[in-house]
């Protein structure tokens, strides 16, 4: 993993706490294959809402498709791979 | 009349958990903040979404709804979340209508008390939301008594709930509803200046028909809109002749007094054709002035019911207080709302 692609895992961790107000979570122990949703961090359908934004308003990506979305917000490292290879900002 | 049954409440003094009225907090920066639970029993996971007003009331609400099942949520809300319905708001500007994250919508709306109750609790009934400013909590009771007319035997999760938001206080600022001068506790009734101090909090009761039990039970509410002091005077001297009948007895005067000076003369005007012996309470220094107030007041009659004594720095002027079995409540909102109810052990 090169620095840039750990600085970005590092910073989505960040903006995910923040965004979805996850008081009692320290971005530092979200690890990297971490399921988002169900296990690991437990997140539900509004949180998905939520991140389909914060990836709009940080990275300037679309997200249409809802099926997309479930590919994309598995964990930190699909949802870093796709900022990486999508972002425009 | 309608019994009150298990009641609670979350304000700026100890409410919730070990009560203690006698010890008096403070304001922080003229407002009185609500002192919040650790909200034991709501999963983390749906209490980091919620604002503050939606937190309190199901902080309030949940302690009733988990071990006693109701026919209906009735809740009165001056202003709903509007915290979050300010985010919400300049989230529409910031993103120029764009893409908008839905959190601050969905714990924005008034109803938003009550539907998180309901969903909390999974209950599927009767679930409503009045929103008259200074009366919706007044609107809340009124509700709750016509459902017991039309339903006898049913329940009811009744509550009252606000709370301050930064926005909404620069605003009430502006239009002169709080001090301009920072006032400590003991100086709110003297201050002699307009304005008051900010408040919030939440006050849920159970509610049903049935006596045997019962904390306290609320007889009669009244409601007037009135910029005029012979107008409320008369509306309250009405509301007694109506609802104290015989020989029956006011023993206390629970006075919404704000410690704004420009709203003495609605309550001086009441008290003016109280009988003099009736000892006169006020609860403002404790929850601070917000649309549902009243709701406080309702609590804090209860518990004063129930323990038949009152703190002393409620009292106005040091009598003994003795047999303390009905409470007489005049509220008033921003000098045009105002409020009567009559609370009966």
């Amino acid at each position: 993993m090169n620095m840039e692609t750990a600085e970005l895992k590092k910073q989505l961790k960040q903006q995910i706490v923040q965004f979805l107000n996850l008081t009692s979570v320290n971005p530092d122990d979200i690890k990297d294959d971490e399921p988002l949703f169900g296990e690991g961090l437990g997140l539900d359908s509004i949180d998905s809402i939520e991140l389909i934004v914060l990836l709009s308003r940080e990275y300037g990506i679309e997200i249409k498709d809802p099926k997309e979305g479930r590919k994309i917000l598995v964990d930190i490292n699909t949802m870093a791979a796709y900022v990486e290879q999508h972002r425009t900002k | 009349m309608v019994y009150i049954h298990q009641a609670y409440c979350i304000s700026p003094q100890k409410t919730f958990q070990d009560v203690d009225l006698e010890l008096l907090h403070e304001p922080v920066d003229k407002k009185l903040y609500a002192i919040e639970p650790s909200y034991e029993g709501i999963p983390p996971g749906v209490l980091r979404r919620m604002g503050r007003a939606v937190r309190m009331g199901a902080g309030a609400g949940m302690p009733i709804l988990k071990n006693s099942p109701v026919d209906g949520i009735i809740i009165g809300t001056g202003k709903g979340g509007m915290e979050d319905c300010i985010k919400f708001l300049n989230q529409i500007v910031q993103y120029e209508e764009g893409l908008l994250a839905p959190g601050n919508f969905v714990q924005s709306t008034s109803n938003a008390v009550a539907a998180q109750l309901g969903m909390m609790s999974r209950n599927k009934s009767y679930n409503s939301t009045h929103v008259h400013r200074g009366h919706a909590f007044e609107n809340a009771v009124t509700d709750a008594i016509m459902q017991l007319r039309a339903l006898p035997g049913k329940q009811f999760l009744l509550g009252g709930v606000d709370e301050i938001s930064d926005f909404d206080y620069n605003i009430e600022t502006l239009d002169g509803s709080y001090k301009k001068e920072v006032i400590a506790a003991s100086d709110f009734y003297t201050s002699d200046t307009p304005g008051s101090l900010a408040g919030e909090g939440a006050a849920m009761f159970l509610v049903n028909d049935q006596q045997p039990g019962a904390l306290a039970g609320i007889s009669a509410v009244g409601m007037l809109h009135s910029e005029d002091p012979a107008a409320v005077t008369a509306a309250f001297q009405q509301f007694i002749s109506t609802h104290i009948r015989g020989n029956q007895k006011i023993d206390l005067f629970l006075s919404g007094e704000s410690g704004d000076n420009r709203t003495l003369k609605f309550y001086a005007a009441c008290e003016s054709i109280l009988p003099a012996d009736i000892p006169v309470a006020r609860f403002k220094h404790m929850s601070g002035v917000y649309a549902t107030a009243s709701s406080f007041a309702l609590w804090m009659a209860c518990h004063i019911l129930q323990h038949g004594r009152l703190p002393v720095h409620t009292l106005k002027t040091v009598v003994e207080v003795s047999s303390l079995k009905t409470i007489l409540l005049y509220n008033n909102y921003k000098g045009l709302q105002h409020s009567f109810m009559l609370i009966q052990k």
